[in-house]
């Protein structure tokens, strides 16, 4: 039994083929290209400036494909039943991933702009940083981030094709072997994604080191895929895809979760902060201090008190998982928290104190709109659903116990 | 009339309701549905393991233990800070390792464990407060074959404290609702 | 159909959690015979093991407080030595319990419900021998009471910056909320004994600790609320505990110490750790008591590949900070890890790489997560690769700080080994009257998780729940 795909309505499964979702791949990657090119050419605050903002974005949205991915494979090495009707959304975000890489080019030349130990004359006159130079080097660093983007890429463009064929076939082994991979693709994932974070962000302060910061990153990365997928649920309900088949079942666990990394993020970045206050080594105070000391003093707090503080009092209570209101609330609230910690971790190394510019928009809808463009090209080009997945009838008869 | 109803109730014993075994869990939510909707409000179902969806059956209301989890579990963590507060910063000022009197970040971890241990509190005196026990001594101990409702019976009771009470009535609902075999309770 | 979505899962066809489809009152009788039959002579011979263990604990204590902590190997620069060691150990050991019965209630993994019992009970029993450690190692137990937050003689308070401080804190709260969690999950459990009982001072006993338990459904809805929100607050709680106790360490200056990964580096070596013991112990509890259909080879897959996964974890960690210390380029840090690594003591830190991130890659092999044998000595390797993690932390750094001339080599003296060795008896003790006086297994839940235990109408065949804003009753 089993087997044979679950019947269900067409048009529960797919996204409708006119009206808006048409428009979006094209509509998004015009506007994302035009943003782009008008932010670059602008050069308003000069290259470092757009390039600080240009990476906040890419990180952002890198953060919630890496995050996607993180979610497809943890469900495939829980052999998770539960969260098979959102699953395909996860892979679809993942899939973003090859194409996120591809928006990686546009930093290859802002490196000297972003990261201080690119310059050569600044290790010479600075032992640290002539210490740290056979990993902080740029042929060292572009090749990881190949490494990495490329990895993650076929990891996610694997596992999305792989369920797509399996929609057709409804074949078990597909399955099967997607979780026997997920493992090794799970310790990929995480060594992958620390050495990305070291590189692209922990070292735009090259003198300083933290051991929990790829930690740090992921948990940021896993609260903004959650609220994601979330929203995206959300929007893909009114629009009839999904309608029926995402219950409040499905909400309440998705919630849970996102509450669960809610403390998690808070967890570790306390950790992290607490430790450092409390043995007050300099050469790991000067992060904070800037932060925490200078003209960003407010901009911290304001971060602990929206990406912690407020959801963790509103998520606490159960109705709040169940209803649709509410959770669209808690979805936008907490990717805009996830904006807020992004650029926290960018741009302290650049600005003395948070100052908005309008290049932080303009970059902002630039890789906005080019990751929902492709984002909506995936999602309609198949089920939003994994029709095939062996699973789906256990994930749709889902109830909380 | 008070004369013969007190000489009755010295002769018989007084009664403290029903116990009905009921012979599957899939008959257990019938015969609760059926006494909730033949208003009964003061009736029990018992089962050696918690049975799910069986509120529904009864209509019962939501538990108040998460109340109880809350209030106790943010007064804890207030009482954990405050007194380090008051401990480091008032009774006592001592500077220690040139940290401000009012270190907040390394009075967190207290803070947190003190909330926990609020809620713990919260939860488990809750739910003895809610579920009324210690209770060491009821009537339905008296009953020999309730002695398997730990082990593999299910059983429903009907207290005599119902409004809807009626020895006959109730015991003929719960016949007709499939209850196998009935035992009226002494008090 | 409903039963398909239930308990059949398409692709591993998830083997049924309890083998044979035995009837509730077979549960019954397999996890309360244990409680009821006189007790066989293993039982005893291996009470008499542990008490003897313990005896050693005792006349070490006893020659610890008469003597003075001069009689273990602590001296300057190692002032920590086995006793934090040994605490930590045994914390650590605590944490799986919690685990197993919070985090993965959370999660609803209803595997959980064959061995959540005895691993609580395992994480009581380290608590209490964990807390043992910093009371004795003060010098001075009689004056633990300062500890407290009240005023000592001098109208001086405790100081709440320290973290070994905090540490008194969790590690009692921890305990405490264990023990509420345990005991509100034994309650069913201990009407059910009271109920078989026939000698009335059972009865008595029994039903003292039943509080009266009725199996009411009024009861039962409180209960789970209840049991949910401890799961709820169980599993921050564990995972606070182990990072305050790594704080003692991270918020030093000492290279090898101070590092921001320690807490959930800590958290994920702690749960490793306790797996690996309720690994040790079930393989011998199944055989001894006959529930091998109850704890069955399901059972141990799952918690090996746990083991595998929090051992990656802690793996992780390990090579985060060697990076992280050549990173830094912090002369010290790079000289306390390759002192680690190349030192006076890089037989222990092999030792602890073997045991943690070598021995549990066998757990890559079905065959050695369904393998009695195997899981028992790997289960053993881990113990011992954890007991050393903890032994490389606190002693390689202390050996060698900031002062050359003040470096020591230090070494355990008989009492120390006789302290260790004795908090096993204390251990062992407790755990070996548990499995004589507690049923080991959670009956009421095992029932629970049974095919047999739920209406079949619940779940109409396959159609998706009706999707309904809140639901206005508890579910």
């Amino acid at each position: 039994m089993a087997t044979a795909p679950t019947t269900l309505d067409s048009d529960q499964a797919r996204l409708p083929e006119k009206g808006v979702w048409k428009l979006l791949p094209t509509v998004g990657m015009v506007t994302g290209v035009v943003f782009l090119l008008v932010a670059g050419f602008l050069a308003q605050g000069g290259p470092e400036r757009f390039f600080h903002s240009y990476l906040v974005s890419w990180v952002f949205f890198l953060s919630l494909a890496l995050g996607g991915l993180f979610f497809v494979l943890l469900q495939h090495l829980t052999r998770a039943g539960w969260s098979v009707v959102v699953r395909r959304v996860a892979e679809d975000v993942a899939g973003t991933l090859p194409f996120l890489a591809l928006l990686f080019v546009p930093l290859i030349p802002g490196i000297h702009s972003l990261y201080h130990w690119s310059h050569e004359e600044a290790v010479a006159e600075d032992p640290l940083l002539a210490h740290k130079a056979p990993w902080l080097d740029e042929g060292r660093f572009l090749a990881a981030a190949v490494l990495c983007l490329g990895l993650w890429s076929l990891l996610a463009w694997w596992y999305r094709r792989e369920s797509r064929r399996q929609d057709e076939s409804g074949e078990i082994e597909i399955t099967e072997r997607l979780q026997r991979w997920s493992a090794l693709a799970m310790i990929v994932y995480g060594v992958t994604q620390s050495v990305a974070a070291f590189d692209w962000l922990m070292s735009l302060d090259a003198h300083w080191y933290s051991t929990i910061y790829g930690v740090y990153f992921f948990s940021g990365s896993t609260v903004g895929i959650l609220a994601l997928l979330i929203g995206l649920a959300l929007i893909l309900e009114r629009q009839g895809a999904l309608r029926g088949l995402v219950t409040f079942e499905h909400y309440h666990d998705l919630g849970k979760l996102l509450f669960g990394f809610v403390v998690f993020w808070a967890y570790i970045a306390f950790s992290q902060f607490m430790l450092i206050w409390y043995a007050a080594i300099p050469e790991e105070t000067l992060w904070y201090a800037r932060r925490w000391e200078q003209g960003w003093r407010p901009y911290s707090i304001a971060l602990a008190v929206i990406h912690f503080g407020i959801p963790f009092f509103f998520l606490l209570f159960r109705d709040v998982k169940r209803r649709r209101a509410t959770l669209a609330l808690s979805a936008i609230w907490l990717l805009v928290a996830h904006y807020l910690d992004v650029y926290w971790l960018v741009m302290p190394a650049l600005l003395e104190s948070p100052g908005f510019h309008l290049q932080d928009l303009l970059t902002f809808v630039g890789v906005g709109a080019l990751f929902v463009g492709v984002l909506a090209r995936l999602l309609r080009r198949h089920p939003v659903v994994p029709l095939g997945d062996p699973r789906l009838a256990e994930s749709l008869a889902f109830e909380n116990v | 009339m008070n004369e013969t109803r007190d000489t009755r109730s010295s002769r018989e014993p007084e009664v403290w309701g029903v116990l009905a075994e009921i012979s599957s869990v899939d008959a257990l939510h019938g015969t609760c549905e059926g006494l909730r909707d033949a208003g009964y409000t003061q009736f029990d179902a018992h089962t050696p393991y918690p049975v799910h969806g069986l509120e529904r059956a009864m209509g019962l209301k939501r538990s108040l233990v998460p109340l109880a989890v809350l209030i106790l579990g943010l007064g804890g963590a207030a009482a954990g800070m405050l007194l380090q507060w008051w401990v480091s910063a008032e009774a006592y000022p001592l500077v220690i390792s040139g940290k401000p009197l009012f270190s907040w970040p390394a009075f967190v971890p207290i803070m947190f464990e003190c909330g926990v241990l609020g809620g713990a509190a919260g939860a488990f005196f809750g739910f003895l407060a809610l579920a009324r026990l210690p209770r060491h001594h009821h009537p339905l101990f008296e009953s020999e074959r309730f002695e398997r409702v730990s082990d593999d019976a299910f059983f429903v009771s009907v207290a005599a404290e119902d409004p809807r009470w009626d020895r006959d009535e109730t015991t003929r609902l719960l016949r007709d609702l499939g209850a196998r075999e009935i035992e009226i309770i002494e008090a | 159909m409903a039963e398909a979505v239930r308990d059949v899962d398409p692709i591993e066809h998830r083997p049924e959690l309890i083998e044979g489809s035995p009837s509730m009152g077979e549960i019954t009788e397999a996890v309360a015979r244990p409680v009821e039959w006189t007790p066989p002579l293993g039982w005893w011979i291996v009470l008499g093991i542990s008490l003897s263990m313990l005896g050693v604990f005792g006349v070490a204590l006893c020659w610890l407080i008469w003597e003075g902590v001069g009689v273990w190997g602590n001296n300057v620069p190692v002032a920590w030595g086995w006793p934090i060691v040994n605490f930590v150990f045994w914390v650590g050991i605590g944490h799986a319990g919690t685990l197993i019965s919070a985090v993965l209630f959370l999660f609803r993994q209803r595997w959980r419900t064959s061995i959540n019992r005895a691993a609580e009970a395992m994480t009581l029993f380290a608590v209490a021998c964990a807390l043992v450690f910093p009371a004795i190692h003060t010098g001075r137990p009689w004056l633990d009471y300062w500890m407290f937050p009240v005023p000592n003689q001098m109208a001086i308070w405790p100081q709440f910056r320290s973290p070994l401080m905090w540490d008194v804190f969790a590690v009692n709260i921890y305990g405490t909320v264990s023990l509420l969690f345990w005991y509100l999950g034994l309650l069913p459990d201990l009407a059910t004994i009271r109920d078989r009982a026939t000698d009335p001072l059972r009865q008595k006993i029994y039903g003292f600790f039943a509080l009266g338990w009725r199996g009411s459904h009024r009861q039962w809805l409180h209960y789970e609320r209840a049991y949910l929100l401890l799961a709820g607050l169980a599993t921050p709680l564990v995972l606070s505990v182990h990072s305050v106790v790594s704080f003692d360490f991270a918020t030093s200056q000492l290279p090898g110490w101070h590092t921001t990964i320690f807490p959930p580096y800590f958290v994920a070596g702690a749960i490793f750790s306790g797996l690996a013991m309720v690994v040790t112990l079930m393989v011998i509890c199944r055989v001894a008591f006959k529930m091998e259909h109850i704890i069955n080879v399901l059972h141990f897959d799952r918690m090996a590949k746990l083991i595998l996964a929090t051992g990656s974890i802690v793996g992780y960690a390990y090579a985060t900070e060697f990076f992280v210390a050549w990173y830094s380029g912090n002369l010290f840090e790079l000289f306390a890890f390759k002192n680690r690594a190349l030192g006076p003591y890089a037989w222990a830190y092999w030792i602890m790489v073997t045991c943690n991130v070598v021995v549990p890659q066998i757990f890559w092999f079905k065959k050695a997560r369904t393998h009695m044998g195997i899981l028992f000595v790997a289960s053993i390797f881990v113990n011992i690769g954890m007991w050393f993690e903890r032994f490389v932390i606190v002693v390689t750094s202390l050996h060698r700080d900031f002062l050359p001339s003040s470096w020591d080599y230090f070494s355990p003296t008989l009492w120390d080994f006789a302290t260790l060795i004795g908090s096993f008896g204390l251990f062992f003790t407790l755990f070996t009257l548990f499995v004589r006086f507690v049923p080991m297994v959670a009956i009421a839940e095992v029932k629970g998780v049974l095919p047999q235990a739920h209406p079949r109408h619940e779940h109409p065949a396959g159609a998706p729940s009706v999707p309904y804003e809140a639901d206005p009753q508890e579910a």
